[in-house]
């Protein structure tokens, strides 16, 4: 039987903070002995070669079986990249304990931390199996977020850490057994932090408690993740009693442009926010900046020169005016939003968009 | 039905029928204002003058107004009885089933996407005025009315064309003088060859599929000096070059495999060693080159030409600013943030090594920029730059004027560019109207048109931004935008074109500065490829000159030093120049010791000189300019075997020496 336990830092706070070069930490519980995580980071040594020296995980590497410690996540609302599927996990060391930092900001984390992300597809063509691309991690150190990405070789045994990008296609069976292309991209270095930057800084995205507020089905029972962050030790217990959270994206029985707001937060806000890549257009597409509606442009008129066609970002009532469905809908590497990240369309957000549009009265003018 | 009346005077007057539902039955209409009410007549609209295509077009409205005069006529949706309708309209010469566009708009008016379409009559001719329902078939006003004739800065023409892929390039692929439109996807090449007797052929080339596709960029230039140029493609994981072979009807993929999140590609000689480089902006990192060893090797390289760690660089364009003969660089940066990968650089070229001195002369600014455009806007012999706005966030449109190449000073008050509200990705500098004075084309159908003072006032224009070049062989800058040809009117306006044949520089002779002296003035252009953010236009000098109907002396500068001088050239045509054919300096006793034996020559040709020519280089050109020969002399024999009869010119350079004959194979 496998669980999920976890140092539980709080109490041996108590005593003393906790450090990576503490001796073992007391007893936790009636007589229970501590579990002790078998990851393996040296903050002097990492990123290692390799992915397995991590001890990240047990059993086939491939299984993403997480070991004692690593702790798997997903937030509320994701990232859209080409239909892949992911699964996350984070770890810390004994002693390291995120703090809450604002609903839609990313918790603070200390040094040591690391956020792990596996991008994979299911029945892979032609040989209809699935196939981990690269593990992606972000770790903390001095103060710093890094980044370290792994690509996993053919067989599946190993991924190497490589920071060159590359450009894999892959065709694959979707849900509906109908065979689908994308050609995947894995990022350089400098494409992470195209995304990943507020300033001139590193920082994570999708690790913000308004998106971690919600039941995940762990693998000792469901339970709210930000409640089980804070059970294993993982996150300070300071958090406010209301912590305001977007709808999910994909609930069809929510209201359109509250789906909206809570897609193009998690997929379009990283650029679009003061202190990010594109903060130079007129759009700011965080959670907290959305219920006004012209921060969603519309009727906002676009700064880039697209062509006539395109009157507003969002046109009221007319998509084919509207610059922001012509982004999401297009493929081509020069219009296509967001930049990075996809080389084809996500339908069903194409198809919330072109929804939402045409609910949209009166026409602007 | 009820479907049109006549406002005149507030005052309604009704008409029947369904008269105005097709061409054949468009309701003769003059001067006054009417209603429509409803687009509904079967037709559709052929062929589609306004912008923004066919799309859901399937219902029109048809008119006909016959002009009394020569007139600037204008059809109107933009009134209060059109409120928050989007309309479309075409305007026709000619007889039904074969119109000719003369004019249409969609959403030039004030009120939100009404329609204004302006143009110049000819007495007694009848214009087809169709509304249809691209955006809508619900009813509408419009007006017509005719006013003196607008001595129009600047018109063009806009004819459909038929291409395959992206229209990208305006440009001599050939080496025939004439200005081709090429089109490109990942796996074809489509060229628009342009006839000498007009028109075009169009070929297209299949291509193996490339890595990285011209989705940000395309730059041309001849790599390989064979005469036909080559192309790069600029996308956002790296650059593809397609490489021409040895009459153009081949192009050969050479995609090297590092990443660059490419925005703007040039051609340029980087290290001015006669053969032509590689130059690509890189988005997020430092910029990216590849050196040309003349062998079909290109080294890729990063770090040297504008080396912000986060890049931040969008529009690269290589201009002799401190007019010492080598290109310098500059870089239109953008970026969220205020990020310093955001600030403007201008890379000084000091025997190829380059060194930011935008903070030295004023031009290291945060504009938010694509692109820049840059060109002697004064004409008073240096290149002054209007750094173009993507993004009014840090600033807007800033006209630098070069003050002695130490002080770029800031003339945006007043200059027009203050007012101009038109953001975009794409500015570039050509003189549009051929009166002697660079004007500006930038974002919002409009070019700005340089007043002489600099000072600017916009244009309005039919044409969105796009590769441009001479497409009808005419002496005025047309404009290509996807699927439609603007040409340019004309006017009464001289010029001329002068073409660059490099034989000791690059042969294209980009980075040649070109100067034309006349008795009313002067002016200058560097050859460039490369300019504004996206596409490439015409490499060559393009000089408009006015009324100014003589020029003294052309001279051009070339990138290797030799410096030609053409006297009294013919103007209103092309000038082809080729390095070295025309040289001052040269010691005359010295030259005239060089002569050719036999001549007319077979196979073999001596070359019989006072002094030492072994290893000189040598280029022999055709009648049309091609360069057919191209090595270097050995025992004084040209081996001349394989050319076809006729007139040919040889160059033999060695050093500072250039000497050139002409000679006939039989």
């Amino acid at each position: 039987m496998r669980s999920i336990v976890l140092v539980i830092c709080s109490i041996v706070l108590v005593f003393a903070a906790c450090r990576k070069d503490d001796p073992a930490p007391e007893p936790v519980g009636p007589g229970a002995p501590a579990p002790v995580s078998p990851v393996v980071f040296d903050l002097g040594e990492v990123p290692y070669p390799v992915l397995s020296t991590y001890n990240f995980f047990e059993g086939e590497l491939a299984d993403m079986m997480p070991v004692q410690g690593v702790l798997p996540f997903e937030p509320l609302n994701t990232l859209f990249t080409d239909y892949a599927h992911k699964k996350r996990f984070v770890w810390m060391p004994v002693g390291a304990k995120a703090q809450y930092a604002g609903d839609g900001n990313p918790l603070d984390f200390d040094d040591g931390s690391v956020l792990i992300k596996h991008f994979y597809y299911d029945r892979v063509m032609p040989a209809d199996e699935r196939k981990i691309i690269e593990t992606r991690l972000l770790f903390r150190r001095n103060g710093q977020w890094e980044f370290a990405d792994y690509v996993w070789n053919a067989e599946q045994t190993e991924a190497l850490l490589d920071m060159t990008g590359a450009t894999v296609p892959i065709d694959w069976l979707d849900e509906d057994n109908v065979l689908r292309h994308a050609d995947y991209r894995i990022p350089t270095e400098s494409e992470c932090f195209t995304c990943h930057k507020n300033y001139d800084q590193i920082v994570p995205i999708g690790t913000k408690p308004m998106n971690l507020r919600n039941s995940f089905a762990f693998a000792d029972g469901p339970m709210d993740q930000l409640a089980k962050w804070q059970s294993v030790g993982y996150l300070e217990a300071n958090l406010p009693p209301n912590i305001v959270t977007p709808i999910r994206w994909d609930d069809e029985t929510q209201d359109l442009q509250e789906r909206v707001r809570a897609y193009v937060d998690i997929n379009c806000a990283h650029c679009h926010s003061e202190g990010k890549h594109c903060d130079y257009r007129p759009i700011r597409y965080a959670f907290s900046e959305t219920a006004d509606p012209t921060n969603l442009g519309v009727c906002v008129e676009p700064t880039e020169d697209l062509g006539s066609l395109y009157t507003f970002i969002v046109t009221s009532g007319n998509v084919e005016r509207s610059s922001m469905h012509y982004r999401m809908a297009s493929d081509e590497e020069q219009i296509r939003m967001p930049l990075l990240g996809r080389s084809i369309a996500h339908d069903e957000a194409v198809q919330l968009v072109e929804d939402w549009i045409n609910s949209l009265s009166p026409p602007c003018n | 039905m009820k479907k049109t009346g006549l406002l005149s005077i507030a005052l309604l007057t009704a008409m029947i029928g369904a008269a105005q539902n097709s061409c054949t039955t468009a309701i003769p209409v003059g001067a006054g204002s009417y209603v429509v009410s409803a687009v509904d007549g079967p037709e559709i609209p052929d062929p589609i003058c306004a912008q923004n295509g066919l799309g859901n077009t399937s219902a029109s409205e048809w008119y006909s107004f016959t002009a009394t005069g020569i007139n600037t006529i204008t059809v109107s949706t933009d009134l209060p009885g059109t409120q928050g309708v989007d309309t479309r309209v075409h305007i026709y010469s000619g007889q039904c089933g074969s119109l000719t566009c003369v004019g249409g708009d969609d959403d030039s008016g004030v009120g939100n996407n009404t329609s204004v379409a302006s143009w110049n009559s000819i007495t007694g001719t009848t214009y087809l005025i169709a509304f249809d329902n691209r955006w809508s078939s619900a009813g509408f006003h419009f007006s017509i009315s005719e006013s003196d004739p607008v001595n129009s800065m600047i018109n063009f023409t806009g004819q459909a064309v038929s291409v395959s892929g992206s229209s990208l390039a305006v440009v001599d692929m050939d080496g025939d003088g004439l200005d081709d439109l090429v089109a490109v996807t990942s796996t074809n090449i489509n060229i628009h060859h342009q006839l000498a007797t007009g028109g075009f052929s169009s070929t297209n080339i299949t291509t193996t599929t490339a890595d990285h596709s011209a989705s940000w960029s395309l730059a041309a230039g001849d790599l390989d000096d064979n005469g036909f140029r080559d192309l790069m493609y600029g996308s956002g994981s790296g650059v593809t070059f397609m490489i021409a072979n040895e009459d153009g009807t081949i192009f050969h993929e050479v995609s090297p495999p590092e990443y660059i999140f490419t925005q703007r590609t040039n051609f340029i000689d980087i290290n001015n060693d006669g053969i032509l480089d590689a130059f690509a902006c890189h988005d997020v990192e430092p910029n990216c080159y590849f050196m040309n060893d003349g062998n079909g090797n290109l080294t890729f390289i990063q770090g040297g030409i504008g080396d912000t760690p986060n890049g931040g660089n969008y529009g690269s364009l290589w201009v002799d600013y401190d007019n010492d003969g080598d290109a310098d660089c500059f870089i239109s940066k953008c970026r969220g943030a205020q990020q310093p990968s955001g600030i403007n650089q201008l890379l000084q070229n000091n025997g190829g090594v380059f060194t930011d001195v935008a903070p030295l002369v004023g031009l290291a600014d945060n504009t938010q920029t694509w692109s820049s455009a840059w060109g002697d806007f004064d004409n008073d012999g240096d290149m002054d730059v209007m750094v173009g706005a993507s993004s009014f966030q840090n600033g807007g449109h800033q006209l630098m004027r070069n003050d002695g190449f130490t002080t770029f000073t800031n003339v945006t008050v007043g200059s027009g560019y203050d007012t101009f509200t038109g953001v975009g990705h794409e500015h570039v500098t050509y003189d549009f109207n051929n009166d002697g004075w660079l004007d500006i084309m930038g974002a919002g159908n409009t070019i700005m048109i340089n007043n002489g003072n600099m000072t600017f006032t916009p244009s309005p224009v039919p044409a969105g931004i796009g590769p441009m070049g001479d497409l009808n062989n005419d002496g005025f800058w047309d404009i290509v935008n996807e699927g439609t040809i603007y040409m340019n009117n004309g006017n009464n306006n001289n010029y001329l074109k002068v073409r660059t044949i490099g034989t000791v520089s690059n042969r294209d002779g980009i980075g040649a500065r070109v100067e034309v002296m006349t008795a009313q003035g002067n002016q200058i252009r560097d050859v460039r490829a490369g300019e504004g953010f996206r596409y490439m236009s015409s490499i060559g000098a393009h000089f408009g000159l006015g009324l100014t109907d003589a020029i003294t002396e052309v001279i051009v500068r070339w990138p290797s030093g030799i410096v030609d001088h053409i006297m009294t050239p013919t103007i209103n045509g092309t000038l082809t120049v080729v390095e070295g054919a025309h040289p001052v300096g040269i010691d005359e006793a010295e030259a005239t010791e060089l002569n050719l034996f036999p001549n007319p020559v077979q196979d073999i040709l001596q070359v019989i000189a006072a002094t030492d020519l072994s290893n000189a280089i040598v280029s022999v050109l055709d009648a049309s300019g091609k360069l057919v020969v191209n090595s270097t002399l050995i025992n004084g024999r040209v081996d001349v075997s394989k050319l076809t009869a006729g007139a040919y010119t040889i160059t033999i350079s060695k050093g500072k020496t250039v000497m050139v004959r002409k000679f006939t194979k039989q």
